[in-house]
Order: structure tokens, then C-alpha cells, then sequence
């Protein structure tokens, strides 16, 4: 097995364990953290490749990707503020008034 | 393995380097500020030593005199202190985290000094070493990095703290280190900008030069307003100064560190003076030429030369922290509100000013 | 696959594990922190410098430090209420294995000649300094440059209006942010 192999690997399972994070927890910031996990996972195979391919463009893209990144967090983190200063709350399952 | 062992003692003696500075900044903070204040300060542990043996009476004018000085009460008995209190943890905290929390505040300021060179570049016995662990093209960034995660260590201390004094100072603390990180990146770039180059030792190999053939083009001649932002923003990122309002006494008790004891408590100290020290080197190397001395040029490569280099590149960093320990046993604390529109409000457009200036001119020139 | 690879990696797993297991979101955002700082390690560890410094500054320094900064503020207790039972729990993890079982084999096989392709100038090529990733972004890429610095703007903005307080009264309900006021 080469090494790329193990970082492709190894970038699949952790955004995974992301994509599980987001099924499973409930906490809105905890959420936001596995979505930044994710986002990490695919900038590793990213880079992986880049390195693969001997060329930029993948490094290229995980410079923009953080660059969203850094927008959505400001964004993201805000909208929880402001949920959690409707509901006291931060969890999910309180944040359902549009549910019936 | 000729490699390996060069670079093992590069690491050992950088952080000695470090280390011997912070240490150093204790004994002049704790003699400086009792000569500011008109006191006399630590003068009494190992003054009237005595002996008899033969191998220790040599010396014993020697550790009298450094008694007096109060250097073996600050480097010696404090840290025997330190090491004999007991190691308090607060009830319901996390020990991993309270245990990481010193660590994770000395780690990067310690990091950080790899990446600065040290003397120039020089032979020797056929091998070409340059003086500093880690030469990456991107060690300003990564100064910038270390400086970032840096909030962390204060940020889990006051978080272990397991009270409102502690959280409050570690809060305080990550918003002052947070908002002055940016005029520190914005001087930085102003600095590439001019000298082309994010290595700080190509940056100090280029103060070497001189601007119309008389004025050395040191970083303060050259951008002199970057100078004095990255003076107020390196001491409002120590936490110490004027900037102190994380550990104000007089409304936080300590602040983050109020709960720690021990050695623990001794690591925020190390972690703080040789960010100090940092600091100085930062300036001493981006804004002072380095080891360069004015209108001098040093022979290259050549061992001896290093040497002076580096002995003029310590006497400029020992300034600079005596400088900073002088402003900040002389200035009295800000209050939170001008704290914060110092860093917003003033540094910041300054910086960002300077910088479009600085461009400007680089296009035109 | 050296050490030093084989380590960070173990971590970046153990690490992001740690993530999603922790009850409390402060340890969880510790746990992410380290993820991101052995990631940046891996970056390193494949030529890609200048993105090792920024996955520090921009994640490690900035982004979690917000995050961090939101947890202390909100100063959240464990995840109360009931927590996922274990079925939920044993579900997601047969469906976590599920999901690498059946997908890790044809991304590998996919990629399983290209790894031949490594060359010595390749390598040479994809060396992410500071200046080649400059020289890359300001040739080919200056549109998309500027557009990013204008979605990080719009991501300022967006924030400082979301997270401006509104008039008392109009807060339904008030949050604990509210109540010293």
C-alpha cells in the first residue's frame, strides 16, 4: 500500500467520523466542528493529490476552501448566537418551532 | 549523522538561548522594578554564604556578589520554591487540562524560536551551518502561527480555573491576543512588502544594505510607524505593560493563572518572559538590523564573525527587553474600553495606512 | 510511509473520534483543535508549507479560537436531556463501517496505479512554498483571489448584522447573554 493510498484512506474515515458527528450529536457548535472535520478530511486528499499529480491546483483549492471556511464560521457562529439568544439553547432538537 | 548531531545542538543551544533569556528578564524585572520604585529588592539569599572547603572558597566572592544582586533569590530559590509548593488543582476541573494548560502556553513561544536565525550563516570545519533549527522559507508566518495558538494555553488555564475570576481573565486575555494579532500581521506584510521576503533571515541580510549609500536600511529607518505598532502590539500580546488587564489584581484576583501553584504557575512566568524575550528578538531582527552594526561590514561565512554578530544581536535584544520591562513598571494599567479602541480603532487603520503607503511606494521606487 | 506519517495519522483518528465522543463540546473543540494541528503536520509532511502555516493560523488560530470563544461566552453544560441510546449508537457505527467498507475499496483501486506516476521532478513541482503558491494564485488564479477577499467580507458584514443585538423587546425569549444586561 503506498503512501497516498494511506492518505486517501485516512482522509475518507475521517470525514466520516464527521459525517457521524453530524448524525449523532445534537449541539449546534459540535455540528459546526464536524463540518469543519469534513472540510479537513477532503483538504488532506486535496494535498494528497497535489503532491500525486506534482502540481498546485489541489493546494490551490485547499487555500480557498479555508478561505470559505474562515467566511462560514463567522456566519455559522453568529446564526448560533442568535438561535441561542431565542431559545436559550444551542441544542438542535429545542431550535424546532417551524417542526410539527 | 554529522547533520542530526549539528542540528541536536542547534536545538539545545536555541532554546538555551531562550531560556537563559527568560530567565535573565526575571532577574532585571525583579531588580528593575525595585530600582523604579525606589526599593532595594532581592539582595539577601546567598549574601553572607560561608565555607570552608577549599574547592568552594574561590568562589564564594563570586556567589556573594551574585547574592546581592539578587540573582541567586530569583533564578535559584524561587524555583526551589516553586518545585516544593503543593500542586493544587481545583475541585471539579479537568487535571489533564489543568496539567496541559502551562504547556500549551510555553510550547509555541518556545516553537517560535526556531524559526529566528540567530548570528549569520558561517563555515565551520568544512560544514556551512546556519544558526537557527528550523530555516522554512515562511518564518515570519509561522512566528504569526505560534503567536495564534499561543491563546490557547491561557484560554484552557482560565477555563480550568473552575471560577468566574479565572474565566474572565482568560477571556479578556484571548480577545486582547486576538486583536492585536492583526496589526502584527498587517506590519509584517508591510515589512515583506519592503524587503521582499518572508525569511527573516533574508530580511536581515538586506538591512545590511544602505539607502542612498549613507543610511542603513534598517527596518526603523525604513518603516518607522511599523515599528511602533509592532513595539505596542508585541507587549499587548505578552499580556504584560500597560496591556496587563488579564491578570489585573486589583479586579481578577490573577486572572487565568489565579489557581495554579507550584511549577505550574512558575511555567506561565518562564512562558511570559521569554515571550518577552521573543519579542525583543523579533524587534532586534525585523526593525534593528539584526547583527548587523551600522556602516560595519563583517566578513561572511567566517566563524568568528558569526560570533560577533551574534553577540550584537544580544546586546539589541537585552535592550529591548529592558525597554519593555521599563514601560511596563512605569505606565499604569489602561481600562478594558481603551484597551480595545487602542487595538481597533488606533493600530489597526495605522497599520492598514501603512501598509497601502508602503505599497504605494514600492510601485513607484 | 515514514514514523513520524504513521503517527500523525493514528492521532488526526484518535483525535477526530475524540470529536464526536466527548459530552462536552469545550473538550470536543480541544479534541478538534488537535486534529487540525496534526493535519497541518500532514501538510507538512507533504510538501504543501504554506498551507501547513495557514491550517495553524486560519484554523487553529482563528476559527477555533471563535468557536472557543463562543463555548466560554454561552458557558454550555454537558449535552443534557436524553443522550443517543445504543441502538442509535450501534446503528451509526455499523453504518460509519458500512459506508468505509463499501467505499474505501473503489476509491483505492481507483487510485491504485496513479501512485507509479510519482516522479522525482513531480515532487519538485508540488512544492507548496510560499512563493509558488503566490506565483499560482496571482497567475492563474487572481480572479478567484479577489472574489474570496469578497466573500470574506461579505462573511464580516453578515456576522457583525446577525450578531448585533437587537431592541430588548423584540427577544421572545431571553437568552442567559441577555439576562445581565
Amino acid at each position: 500500500m503506498s503512501s497516498m493510498m494511506t492518505y486517501l484512506a485516512l482522509s475518507m474515515v475521517l470525514f466520516i467520523i464527521g459525517a457521524l458527528g453530524v448524525c449523532l450529536r445534537r449541539n449546534a457548535i459540535v455540528l459546526f466542528m464536524c463540518v469543519e472535520m469534513m472540510l479537513n478530511a477532503v483538504n488532506l486528499a486535496f494535498v494528497a493529490f497535489s503532491k500525486l499529480h506534482g502540481n498546485l491546483d489541489g493546494q490551490i483549492a485547499v487555500f480557498f476552501v479555508m478561505v470559505i471556511a474562515a467566511a462560514e464560521s463567522a456566519i455559522g457562529l453568529a446564526i448560533i448566537l442568535s438561535v441561542f439568544r431565542s431559545v436559550a439553547s444551542v441544542e438542535t432538537t429545542d431550535a424546532a418551532e417551524l417542526k410539527w | 549523522m554529522i547533520e542530526l548531531f549539528i542540528l541536536l545542538v542547534k536545538v539545545f543551544l536555541v532554546m538555551n538561548i531562550a531560556l537563559v533569556l527568560g530567565s535573565l528578564c526575571t532577574w532585571i524585572e525583579r531588580k528593575g522594578s525595585a530600582l523604579i520604585q525606589d526599593r532595594v529588592g532581592a539582595n539577601r539569599a546567598g549574601a553572607f554564604i560561608e565555607s570552608d572547603k577549599w574547592f568552594v572558597k574561590p568562589a564564594l566572592p563570586f556567589v556573594r556578589m551574585m547574592g546581592w544582586l539578587g540573582v541567586i533569590n530569583t533564578l535559584l530559590c524561587d524555583s526551589v520554591k516553586g518545585l516544593w509548593k503543593e500542586d493544587f488543582v481545583p475541585e471539579g476541573a479537568s487535571k489533564f487540562l489543568h496539567a496541559a494548560a502551562p504547556i500549551i502556553a510555553v510550547l509555541p513561544i518556545m516553537l517560535a524560536f526556531a524559526v529566528l536565525p540567530l548570528a549569520p550563516d558561517f563555515t565551520l570545519f568544512g560544514y556551512y551551518i546556519h544558526p537557527r533549527v528550523a530555516p522554512i522559507d515562511a518564518g515570519l508566518l509561522f512566528v504569526l502561527a505560534m503567536g495564534s495558538v499561543a491563546v490557547y494555553g491561557v484560554a484552557i488555564a482560565g477555563w480550568t480555573g473552575n471560577n468566574k475570576f479565572s474565566l474572565l481573565g482568560s477571556l479578556r486575555a484571548a480577545a486582547q491576543m486576538i486583536s492585536y494579532e492583526l496589526p502584527m500581521g498587517l506590519v509584517f506584510v508591510a515589512l515583506i512588502v519592503v524587503y521582499g521576503s518572508l525569511d527573516v533571515y533574508t530580511i536581515v541580510e538586506r538591512q545590511g544594505d544602505l539607502l542612498w549609500g549613507f543610511i542603513p536600511k534598517w527596518g526603523v529607518v525604513m518603516q518607522p510607524v511599523s515599528f511602533v505598532v509592532l513595539l505596542l502590539a508585541g507587549m499587548a500580546e505578552t499580556k504584560r505593560g500597560p496591556f496587563d488587564l488579564p491578570e489585573a489584581e486589583s479586579e481578577l484576583a490573577a486572572g487565568y493563572f489565579t489557581e495554579y501553584s507550584g511549577m505550574k504557575f512558575l511555567l506561565f512566568w518562564l512562558g511570559e518572559f521569554c515571550e518577552i524575550a521573543l519579542f525583543a528578538l523579533l524587534l532586534a531582527l525585523l526593525f534593528f538590523g539584526g547583527w548587523h552594526i551600522p556602516w560595519v561590514k563583517l566578513p561572511e561565512g567566517v566563524w568568528w564573525a558569526a560570533l560577533v554578530g551574534h553577540v550584537v544581536l544580544m546586546t539589541k535584544v537585552v535592550f529591548f527587553c529592558l525597554l519593555q520591562i521599563v514601560i511596563r513598571w512605569t505606565l499604569p494599567r489602561f481600562r478594558y474600553d481603551q484597551l480595545m479602541n487602542l487595538g481597533w480603532k488606533m493600530l489597526l487603520p495605522v497599520s492598514l495606512v501603512n501598509l497601502a503607503v508602503t505599497a504605494i511606494i514600492k510601485v513607484l521606487v | 510511509m515514514s514514523f513520524i506519517e504513521f503517527i500523525l495519522g493514528v492521532a488526526a483518528l484518535v483525535s477526530g473520534i475524540a470529536v464526536i465522543s466527548f459530552r462536552n463540546p469545550l473538550y470536543s473543540a480541544f479534541a478538534l483543535v488537535a486534529n487540525l494541528l496534526t493535519i497541518a503536520g500532514l501538510y507538512a509532511l507533504l510538501n504543501a508549507h504554506f498551507l501547513a502555516v495557514t491550517q495553524v493560523v486560519v484554523y487553529a488560530g482563528a476559527i477555533m479560537v471563535l468557536v472557543l470563544f463562543v463555548l466560554m461566552l454561552l458557558n454550555l453544560k454537558t449535552e443534557q436531556g436524553k443522550q443517543p441510546g445504543l441502538a442509535q449508537l450501534a446503528t451509526a457505527v455499523v453504518g460509519g463501517i458500512v459506508l468505509i467498507v463499501t467505499a474505501l475499496p473503489p476509491v483505492l483501486s481507483r487510485f491504485q496505479g496513479l501512485s507509479s506516476h510519482q516522479l522525482a521532478d513531480n515532487v519538485r513541482a508540488s512544492e507548496g512554498t510560499v512563493q509558488a503558491i503566490g506565483q499560482e494564485l496571482y497567475s492563474h488564479y487572481t480572479v478567484q483571489f479577489e472574489l474570496s477577499s469578497l466573500v470574506l467580507l461579505i462573511g464580516i458584514v453578515g456576522a457583525v448584522m446577525l450578531a448585533k443585538r437587537k431592541q430588548p423587546q423584540l427577544g421572545p425569549r431571553q437568552g442567559g447573554l441577555l439576562k445581565g444586561e
